[in-house]
């Protein structure tokens, strides 16, 4: 027994010294570390007060030096303050690192002796006596929802706190917005899409010139070379002019003086499809790289490519942004033009097959590139181009595709009707004349469809179907109460906008690539082999003149105020009155 | 014997070309006067993906460890020395990246943004803690998590935090959450990274502002058990409801418990939850009625946390650098502050329209909107939700580990004396 108490003290006595001097160890090293951290704070102090001075008066001797370029000295005592500088940045930054390691060194210890303390000194669970378990549950319940209730009450007051912080709202949301985007006055009184302000191939100038001729330069203001071939039609803003060319290597946008016809400048839309050696990116000759017509607001001019690369340029020729949205899946190449909305570009984005559902219609802010909104269309790669005309009060986004005709809320990309008409590879575009929506069924098929509608209207708002024949490139024109048709092969044809009901039928005996258009009482049909034919837009067909340019044409042309400006297969041309001028 | 002389021949021009080449600077280095010595150059490590993929492997490694330790071998020694590998390995070895917890933020912003890519490490680190937790409980925080092990290692005087105190601060780590994935999804910042506040330990370096907070957390863990995974941590938030649907998790005791109370304050954490009889008779009505209110009352508290999470987009949306500059770049344009800063300096020196900058700011905010939305609803949400489950009554029989709330550290485990018992019967087996 004895041997056992001596044995149990001597064990006490043995724990009571490694507990002491565990203890011990453990204040050194607090005390240690409580050393190091007051060298930390100085040095931090000195690094921030001191060095900042020091930084200071470097920053004024520089700028006193760049009054006085010749001053020998006082350069080299800018670089000798300077190198001190340095100097003692590093001393301190090697000062923390190495102090930082001997804090966490002495702090570890520290740890450790506290815990090996602890070991030493261990205290028995005591638990406390036992209250009511009920009551103390419910108390504690209680409490815990008064603690979620000041919770929410503190998150609630800083919430209000916050928001009634400053408030920058950059001079207004609507005056953001409202000046990045031109007028509805303004836009009619320029071509700045496909076929004209509203998509609908109507010019409201009368003074455009009749008479021209390419060879001998009769009417022809000016004739500039352009760089990259290209499908597109010109459009127009005030006195610049714009056109798209690309090839293999290079996509483009070029900028024209409506004056002088010069080139302004060039941009180009970098394609990350584009010279890729691996995987050489092949298009269709016919279509080429540049097929889609640009658009512009007036600030800003927006281009779309073959590939689907999508570039904007300031009218200085600036690069704003540019967007790639992927090749397009698209059986002849991608071909639609753009659209304009305010201040959104509108994207038809039609690919794939009936059953891939990538297609899609996409808004993009003109002035960041940002997607506004996008919706999904159920319809296959398509080469028509979207249209945004005004229907009552409202505008509409008038859509084509296989089989489905859609109109959308431009500002929303919300669906407002839709008809089920349409078949085959679909490249006319829609035109709305007169309360009538005219869409064509390649080779096939006119139909004129009311705009009032809602969701799917098919069985209720196709006011008429002429299935006799449709043109499969160009698009449409009317002048609200007669609606004509020119097929690419040459045969024009004219029917009543209300019941239609078929006026004439005329084999010009020419090849159209570009749409009509309709000035005034004319209508202006320009043939592959470059010639004008202007007809009169009555019932009768009665041909007025012919104006030769003397050169391939492929694109629609765009007419502004006394002059009609031609895309020719190698030149831009501009034919105006000389009288005017 | 000529083909293998042409071999010979090839490899040492090539050798002699990639000598020479490697001799060459590619741009001949400027002259210095008064002897100064260039720094040698230095190269990215080759490895340093390779430690990505270990870095993973580590990870299911110390949460498989972890999960037999927690239930299996029951040892809060083998768990600690765990706990301070993983300390030393993912904190201040691999410098506390990647982590988890901020990992999520990967993950919410390749959601929102489709053209970021997720690092397959990123992503098993992410999801890894997360299935460990849907089985086996917590045994993330219990031994792998560095944060945890830095804030366990101090813990020297714990002190019990009530839990009606615990229930209010914790709203917080929802509050966390939300923001942070409001500021990952709008692409804005990822504020886990930012604000950890361990890292700069584990980094010897760091801004002071997070040095000051990590210093502050650790003074309060030496005295309350692990307050970041308590109280702030927003993965935590995600591991607490994957525990309480884990299939195993931790017992106090290996055996029926026999109430012997041993155990009752053994928990640092307060995670252990004591024995309950039903609902007293005069309390039953009230509290019934007490939830059918607060039942009432959830969507309504969604809906008023949505809008005012909303309706703070001017606010939050700041935390965006583009709407930080657009609203840098309108006050000196309006003359509200007359000096520049680098950043409005950089903008205007792209000549881009201010007009744009605007608009993508408006964008950004309105963004920032529909996130409010989101954000305040869910808080809104868990606030309801915790009003909710601190009202109803829980029937227990036995002391047990509160399911969401126990980190697995196995500290409980020697308190209890099945347990010795267990060990005992263990080591006669052994004998």
């Amino acid at each position: 027994m004895e041997s056992n108490t001596d044995n149990t003290s001597q064990n006490t006595e043995t724990t009571s010294t490694w507990y002491r001097s565990a203890v011990k160890t453990a204040i050194v090293c607090a005390v240690f570390s409580l050393i190091v951290l007051t060298f930390f704070v100085i040095n931090y102090i000195q690094f921030r007060i001191i060095d900042a001075n020091w930084e200071i008066q470097s920053l004024n001797l520089k700028k006193e030096f760049g009054q006085n370029l010749d001053d020998e000295q006082l350069l080299a005592k800018i670089r000798q303050l300077d190198l001190e500088f340095r100097q003692r940045r590093i001393r301190r930054l090697d000062f923390s690192r190495k102090g930082g390691y001997l804090l966490l060194g002495s702090v570890v210890i520290m740890l450790i002796a506290i815990k090996s303390a602890d070991t030493f000194k261990k205290k028995l669970p005591a638990p406390q006596v036992l209250g009511n378990k009920d009551d103390e549950q419910l108390i504690q319940a209680k409490f815990s929802r008064w603690a979620v209730a000041a919770g929410l009450a503190v998150l609630g007051s800083g919430a209000l706190i916050l928001a009634m912080g400053t408030d920058i709202d950059f001079g207004g949301t609507n005056a953001v917005i409202s000046t990045s985007y031109p007028s509805f006055e303004q836009v009619s009184q320029n071509w700045p899409a496909f076929r004209g302000p509203e998509g609908n191939g109507i010019v409201d100038f009368n003074d455009i010139p009749d008479s021209w001729n390419g060879k001998s330069g009769d009417g022809i203001l000016w004739k500039t070379k352009i760089p990259l071939h290209g499908n597109n039609s010109p459009v127009v803003w005030e006195d610049r002019v714009f056109l798209s060319g690309g090839d293999p290597n290079e996509l483009k946008v070029f900028c024209f003086d409506s004056v002088s016809g010069k080139l302004l400048w060039t941009g180009e839309v970098e394609s990350p499809h584009l010279k890729n050696e691996e995987e050489p990116f092949e298009v269709m000759e016919d279509t080429g790289f540049a097929s889609p017509t640009l658009v512009t607001d007036g600030r800003r001019v927006y281009a779309i490519f073959v590939t689907g690369d999508i570039g904007a340029f300031d009218f200085n020729g600036k690069n704003i942004w540019t967007k790639s949205l992927g090749i397009p899946d698209s059986s002849y190449g991608y071909a639609s033009s753009l659209a304009m909305y305010r201040n959104l570009v509108l994207i038809q984005f039609d690919q794939g097959g009936p059953e891939d559902g990538i297609s899609k219609m996409i808004a993009l802010d003109g002035l960041t590139g940002q997607t506004v909104w996008e919706t999904k269309r159920p319809v296959p790669n398509s080469w028509s181009s979207p249209i945004v005309t005004k229907i009552g009060e409202q505008f509409q986004l008038i859509t084509c595709g296989d089989p489905w005709v859609i109109a959308y809320d431009p500002a929303k990309g919300t669906e407002l009707w839709r008809v089920n008409c349409l078949y085959g590879d679909v490249a006319p575009s829609a035109i709305y004349a007169n309360g009538l929506v005219f869409v064509i069924e390649p080779d096939a098929t006119l139909f004129a469809i009311r705009a009032d509608g809602q969701g799917d209207v098919t069985k209720t708002h196709i006011a008429w179907e002429n299935d006799e024949w449709g043109p499969n490139i160009c698009s449409p024109v009317s002048n609200g109460e007669l609606v004509f048709m020119l097929a690419s092969e040459g045969l024009i044809a004219c029917y009543k906008n209300s019941d239609g009901t078929k006026l004439y039928e005329q084999d010009l005996r020419e090849n159209f690539m570009a749409s009509p258009t309709l000035v005034g009482d004319k209508l202006y049909l320009l043939t592959e082999d470059g010639v004008m034919f202007i007809i009169q837009a009555g019932p009768e067909y009665k041909e007025l003149t012919k104006c030769e340019l003397g050169e391939k044409c492929y694109a629609s042309p765009a007419f502004v105020d006394g002059r009609i400006y031609i895309r020719g297969l190698e030149h831009l041309y501009c034919i105006g009155n000389n009288a005017s001028e | 014997m000529i083909r293998i002389g042409y071999i010979i021949i090839g490899i040492a021009v090539l050798c002699f070309s990639s000598g020479a080449a490697s001799a060459l600077e590619r741009f001949p280095p400027p002259e210095f006067e008064g002897g100064y010595e260039f720094p040698s150059t230095t190269t990215p490590h080759p490895q340093q993906d390779i430690y990505e993929y270990m870095d993973t492997v580590v990870l299911l490694a110390a949460l498989s460890l972890a999960s037999y330790l927690v239930l299996r071998k029951r040892s809060r020694r083998a768990i600690f020395i765990l706990m301070v590998f993983s300390l030393l390995y993912f904190g201040f070895w691999r410098k506390g990246c990647v982590c988890p917890i901020g990992a999520t933020q990967n993950i919410v912003l390749s959601i929102f943004d489709h053209s970021y890519a997720v690092p397959v490490a990123v992503a098993f680190f992410f999801l890894l803690p997360l299935v460990f937790a849907l089985f086996f409980g917590r045994v993330f925080c219990a031994a792998v998590c560095p944060l945890g092990a830095i804030q366990d290692l101090v813990l020297l005087r714990p002190v019990s935090v009530p839990s009606w105190l615990e229930s209010g601060l914790r709203l917080f780590a929802y509050v966390y959450l939300a923001a942070a994935v409001l500021f990952a999804a709008t692409g804005s910042a990822f504020l886990i990274c930012r604000y950890d506040p361990f890292v700069a330990f584990f980094r010897l370096n760091g801004n002071l502002n997070v040095l000051i907070i990590g210093t502050c957390l650790l003074v309060i863990s030496v005295f309350i058990g692990r307050p970041y995974c308590r109280f702030i941590c927003p993965y935590g938030i995600l591991l607490r409801q994957l525990s309480r649907l884990s299939k195993w998790r931790v017992t106090i005791t290996p055996d029926e418990c026999v109430q012997c109370r041993l155990c009752e304050d053994s928990c640092p954490y307060g995670a252990i939850r004591r024995p309950s009889v039903s609902w007293p008779e005069t309390e039953y009505g009230r509290g019934k009625k007490r939830l059918a209110i607060l039942l009432v009352l959830l969507p309504i508290l969604i809906i008023l946390c949505g809008w005012s999470g909303s309706g703070l987009r001017k606010v939050t949306s700041r935390m965006h650098p583009t709407v930080r500059l657009a609203e840098r770049i309108y006050l000196e344009d309006t003359g509200k502050v007359e000096d520049t800063t680098d950043a409005s300096l950089a903008f205007r020196a792209t000549g881009k329209e201010t007009e744009a900058l605007y608009r993508e700011a408006l964008n950004i905010r309105a963004n920032f909107g529909l996130g409010g939305w989101f954000f305040g609803g869910f808080v809104g949400l868990m606030i309801g939700l915790k009003l909710i489950t601190v009202s109803i009554w829980r029937q227990r029989t036995d002391y047990e580990a509160g399911r969401a709330s126990c980190l697995a550290c196995g500290r409980c485990f020697k308190y209890c004396p099945m347990e010795h018992a267990r060990l005992n019967k263990t080591k006669e087996a052994l004998v």
